[in-house]
């Protein structure tokens, strides 16, 4: 039985190492170890020897098989890893990759998001109103004089039925005021309507965002800090701001704002017109008309409001010469935007 | 830690509620993480006399007692008043008083019975302190003192009903790991006095013991004391003290160790006891034993009280006799010189440890006692002594003996007083509300600090704290040396607020909500839904023109346009009713500059006329052609079809949550056929369909140059934000068993749609069934006239058990019947 054992052995390590499949691997090891296996049929011809010789006959049995397992194992894994290498293939990692499908946005939404962000991180609400307005909340509420040029048709448009299209989105912050008591921390974005000529600064359509804080112990400082702050956000720390006097129906004091000239630093170019400033909007400390109107009482209460025109952000933010661009919608052009919002 | 109601009333007058204490602790900033009441028992358990104790035969426990209940009325009582109860405690013995709790009780976790244990009967449990609900021991049973008369009131013997409050104390409040600190909190806070135990006073000492004591290490010990107290009788401690460390959670060992921790729950500070005569001298030849305060040496062995041998590895300070380490300083005493029921005269320990060096050492070793976690806390050394004395009274009440010589103290360097001061205009600027002078004074005086005066220069003080404004309207107080956590005015002001109350401090700013979050942040949605599907946004203007709409195919008299009175021209003279025809304007732009894969979409709104005024809601429309996905030299591009539009739209309102129900549509500008429309509950959402080429021609686009097909989705954005509004997404229990997937194909009548078929699979087991998918379609000349091919992938899915091959065979069977029967499906 020994020396069957032994020849076993040599024609076991031979098939082994003849496998070149898994599926081969599988056969050699039913061959040699299954149930109809020589060395099976050994097990139980143990019993034709002398009891003292079975136990070293037992080993011989195990060690067989524990060297089968350990061959074929090894050649298993002979087997896979070559199929792996073989698996690997060179690629001209020059080719193109598979492209995207994703849009993007219109770079004015892109802007209006960003702005909206900032003063969401600065703790402001967002308040919409309607594009349709009456005059109460576009003029009277907001201290305009019956006869100010800016009620004019050369200069608003109006609606069959006697309302208008809001010339600023300061009508939200007349119908927040009406709405809620101080402290009101909100921006009011939106469309506004002038009856201007396209031009490449000018469009009868434009977006506006508008800042209105309410509360006790409003000051300009405040104003100052929110606008540096927000310069800060939107164009970069080395970018100033300042605000000078100037004069609005529904703010008093009044004042434009300007951000140092984010082409030149504020040295001066073609873009600030050599002043080293940039115009960013309107602003001031509302008019304790404007409180009266709403019904808030201007005496407890101060407040500040400012407002930016969309269109001139990104304008100066992406170097668009003309605003006409902004609404043409070419491919060309919303495709530069795309991923530059998240 | 753990306190007892009935012990913390020792020190205050607390007729509140458990409930309102618990809430007060709380708002004190002392947190009841858990409240457990211990009720009163049941007058069927009784104080008994165990008779007689013998034990049963062939059990190796149990034992047949005869129990002394005196004068307690039961049926089974003998004429010498027993009645028979079988016991399984390793303590329970003949002659001792224990609690019996008698057939018919209701305990906390069982109802006693007569029983029938190895065939005999009991009429009783004897009770441990676990099954009463007092403690956690369950090691035997209660043992009352010899001298409980039979029948006495177990509730007044154990003090109930009480409450145990577990208390989370933050790490600054050392002086709370007490109960005269918990009480102290309390006072102040319900400005109520505290009752303080009487001054104790001790005899003069008579004893002539004596003891060395060599403090080596002020650093690490700013303070130590010993006293000798000689001839003590070490014994069992009396019920009233045993109860009270049990109820906090503390075993009780002996009546000097059980007075040790007595006196740290009631004040705070860890002592510690020695025994005398288990202490060796420093110098041989001499004739009394020393205490040694220095830091242990290098691979120095302490055999501990935990049973556990500790190598030291030389920075640990310990508390050494003449010859070796007899305790780890401030963690844990050593076994040799721990107090047993042999010791007859001890030395009391009452000390001060740096904290850093008792945390270092405890982290060091994994060794945490009461005594560490106190000592870490950083405990003042300024009452080392008084807590010496009131437990010196304590032993020489409850053990006797007499005291050998006067407190040795060593306290080289006494703790620096620590001054503090409030200006009250302070308190409302950062709390928000105003306390008076004499209401700040008041609780700082019942927390111990002492008045020193208002704005005063007084010498070696203000020059002590950090210049402030409005010195003038400072005032003064010294704060108590178990205050190690107050150093600044902000820390008294978090006193005052914390004892006033965060209840009071006033809301002033309510709430303002002035912006609709959920329409803003569902707006943003469908517009990231659309540039993720691969589409640019437009932006066009709010005029249009009215001949627009008419090319779209409306009439613009019907239409509900507002009308400007001053347009800059007729392109612009009204008020857009539709997003549609800008979207062309764009789209026919894109072409004519060269573009063939054009994916476009605007949100704006659109200005309607109403019988009131007038409507701006917000729309959405996309517009799409070319292909599904950008060339690319790996894949075939496919045109934009119906159902990719489908599956664009209905993604959009898997986003926002809303089921829609999809019907056909007719519109004016798509092809009749090809327009669908979908419903959420009564009203239109959105519609989808492929743009008439006649249309498209009014926009000069011409579809048979073209040669791709124009597809229009447009939603109402609005309706959407509203219909995702109530939207609860609920986390759903994962199956724990596997998912078995199964195909189907089969030959479908032409006129039965996918849903009928995918409605009645589901409706066969819609708990079982998880997913019908559809992921074939196929017609051919092979396939009989008036049918096509459909290839089902399923996916089953059991929540409660593994699924059988036989209960999913069942099912497949099942479905095939049932399509067979109800929709003449052929099997392939």
């Amino acid at each position: 039985m020994q020396n069957q054992l032994a020849a076993m052995l040599q024609d076991a390590a031979r098939e082994i190492a003849a496998c070149n499949t898994s599926n081969d691997i599988l056969n050699t090891k039913a061959n040699y170890l299954g149930k109809k296996s020589l060395l099976n049929s050994l097990y139980s011809r143990m019993r034709e020897l002398q009891p003292e010789e079975r136990p070293a006959f037992g080993n011989l049995l195990n060690e067989a098989r524990q060297k089968i397992e350990t061959l074929l194992n090894e050649r298993n894994n002979a087997i896979k890893e070559k199929s792996w290498q073989t698996s690997s293939r060179s690629l001209d990692y020059t080719m193109p990759g598979a492209p995207g499908i994703r849009g993007g946005y219109h770079p004015l939404t892109i802007v209006k998001r960003e702005v909206d962000e900032v003063f969401l991180s600065m703790g402001f609400e967002i308040a919409e109103g309607p594009d349709i307005e009456d005059e109460f909340h576009n003029f009277d509420a907001l201290n305009t004089p019956a006869d100010h040029p800016s009620r004019n048709l050369a200069d608003t448009f109006y609606l069959e039925g006697g309302k208008l299209l809001r010339t600023q989105t300061s009508t939200v912050q007349i119908r927040v005021m009406e709405a809620h008591k101080p402290p009101i921390r909100i921006i009011s974005p939106g469309r506004c309507y002038r009856n201007d000529k396209p031009d490449p600064s000018h469009s009868p359509v434009f977006t506006q965002v508008e800042a209105l804080v309410v509360d006790k112990g409003i000051s300009m400082s405040d104003l100052k800090d929110t606008l540096q702050n927000f310069a800060t956000i939107m164009f970069g720390s080395q970018v100033r701001s300042r605000i000078r006097p100037h004069f609005f129906p529904f703010t008093e004091p009044s004042a434009e704002m300007d951000i140092s000239c984010v082409v030149c630093g504020g040295a001066g170019c073609r873009v600030c017109k050599q002043s080293g400033w940039l115009e960013l909007g309107g602003a001031g400390m509302v008019d304790p008309n404007v409180f009266d109107a709403v019904g808030i009482d201007s005496e407890l209460y101060t407040g500040f409001a400012f407002g930016l025109g969309i269109e001139r952000i990104a304008m100066l933010k992406y170097n668009i010469p003309d605003m006409r661009i902004l609404f043409e919608n070419d491919l060309r052009m919303l495709s530069q935007f795309r991923g530059e919002l998240q | 830690m753990k306190i007892a109601l009935s012990w913390l009333k020792d020190y205050i007058d607390l007729p509140e509620s458990v409930e309102e204490l618990s809430e007060l602790l709380t708002f004190a900033g002392i947190e009841v993480e858990a409240l457990t009441r211990l009720e009163a028992l049941p007058q069927s358990v009784i104080a008994a006399r165990v008779v007689s104790a013998e034990k049963v035969p062939k059990t190796d426990h149990l034992q047949l007692c005869r129990v002394d209940i005196g004068s307690y009325d039961y049926p089974e009582k003998a004429e010498d008043n027993t009645i028979q109860v079988i016991c399984g405690a390793p303590n329970c013995h003949a002659g001792m008083m224990a609690v019996l709790a008698l057939p018919g009780t209701k305990l906390a976790e069982m109802e006693i019975k007569v029983a029938k244990i190895r065939g005999v009967v009991s009429h009783g449990m004897l009770c441990s302190e676990r099954e009463l609900g007092i403690s956690e021991n369950h090691a035997g049973i209660i043992e009352l003192p010899v001298a409980t008369p039979i029948g006495a009131d177990i509730n007044e013997i154990y003090e109930l009903p009480d409450a145990i409050f577990e208390l989370e104390i933050t790490p600054n409040r050392s002086d709370l790991l007490a109960y005269k600190g918990i009480a102290r909190d309390l006072a102040a806070k319900l400005s109520r006095e505290m009752k303080e135990p009487a001054e104790p006073k001790l005899p003069a000492p008579t004893g002539d013991l004596k003891i060395g004591l060599y403090n080596e290490e002020p650093q690490l010990c700013p303070r130590y004391t010993a006293r000798v107290i000689q001839g003590v009788k070490i014994a069992e401690s009396p019920m009233w003290l045993k109860l009270k460390l049990i109820k906090s959670g503390l075993r009780p060992i002996n009546n000097v160790v059980d007075i040790t921790n007595f006196v740290m729950y009631e004040t705070g500070h860890p002592l510690h006891a020695f025994d005398y005569q288990l202490l060796a001298s420093r110098e041989e030849g001499t004739s009394h034993p020393d205490i040694v305060v220095r830091k242990a040496f290098p691979k120095e062995e302490i055999l501990a009280l935990d049973g556990k041998n500790y190598i030291l590895d030389g920075d640990e300070l310990v508390i050494a006799d003449g010859k070796k380490a007899s305790a780890i300083a401030g963690v844990m005493g050593s076994e040799y010189s721990g107090i047993t029921f042999d010791t007859q005269s001890i030395v009391l320990e009452s000390a001060a440890f740096y904290p850093g060096s008792v945390r270092k050492t405890s982290y060091k070793h994994k060794i945490s006692t009461d005594s560490s976690y106190r000592f870490e806390r950083h405990l003042s050394a300024e009452y080392a002594a008084e807590v010496s004395v009131r437990a010196t009274e304590l032993i020489l009440q409850l053990a006797g003996g007499e005291l050998a010589g006067e407190l040795i103290d060593s306290y080289p360097q006494p703790e620096r007083e620590s001054y503090i001061s409030v200006r009250p205009a302070r308190f409302e600027l950062l709390i928000g509300y105003a306390l008076s002078d004499n209401e700040i004074k008041d609780y700082l005086q019942k927390l111990g600090f002492v008045y020193k005066g208002k704005g005063e220069h007084q010498k070696g003080l203000v020059e002590s704290l950090p210049a402030l404004n409005d010195r003038a309207e400072a005032h003064y107080y010294k704060v108590p040396a178990y205050r190690k956590d107050i150093s600044r005015e902000a820390d008294v002001l978090e006193e005052l607020a914390r004892l006033s109350g965060y209840d009071k401090v006033p809301q002033i700013t309510l709430p303002q909500q002035i912006m609709d979050r959920h329409a803003y942040y569902a707006k943003r949605k469908a517009m990231q839904h659309l540039v993720a599907w691969g589409a640019y946004e437009t932006l066009n203007y709010s005029f249009s023109d009215p001949r627009q709409m008419q090319k779209l195919g409306f009439d613009p008299k019907t239409l509900p346009f507002m009308k400007l009175i001053n347009p800059q021209s007729q392109v612009h003279s009204v008020m857009r009713v539709s997003l549609v025809p800008q979207l062309l304007d764009n789209l026919a732009y894109n072409l004519n500059h060269g573009a063939r894969d054009i994916r476009l979409f605007e949100q704006g709104k659109v200005y309607l006329k109403t019988a009131e005024g007038h409507e701006e809601p917000t729309k959405l429309a996309a517009i799409f052609t070319g292909s599904q996905s950008a060339t690319h030299w790996q894949s075939k591009p496919q045109a934009i079809d119906f159902y990719w539009l489908k599956g664009c739209f209905e993604a959009l309102l898997a986003e926002y949550g809303i089921s829609a129900e999809i019907k056909s549509f007719q519109s004016p500008y798509l092809v009749e056929s090809e327009s669908f429309a979908y419903y959420s509950g009564t009203g239109c959402i959105g519609t989808l369909g492929r743009i008439k080429p006649a249309v498209l021609a009014k926009w000069d686009i011409d579809s048979s140059s073209l040669k791709q097909e124009v597809w229009l989705l447009e939603a109402e954005t609005d309706l959407l934000a509203e219909l995702s509004r109530k939207r609860e997404l609920k986390y759903q229990a994962l199956s724990r068993f596997p998912a078995v997937s199964r195909d189907l194909s089969f030959l479908a009548p032409e006129n039965i749609s996918f849903k009928e078929l995918k409605d009645a699979i589901l409706a066969l087991d819609s708990n079982l069934i998880q997913e019908v998918e559809l992921f074939d379609e196929y017609r051919s000349k092979q396939i009989a006239e008036g049918f096509r091919s459909l290839s089902l992938h399923f996916v089953l899915q059991d929540q409660e058990k593994t699924l059988t091959d036989e209960a999913v065979e069942h099912l497949m069977v099942l479905v095939q019947k049932t399509l067979i029967e109800k929709y003449e499906i052929k099997m392939r």
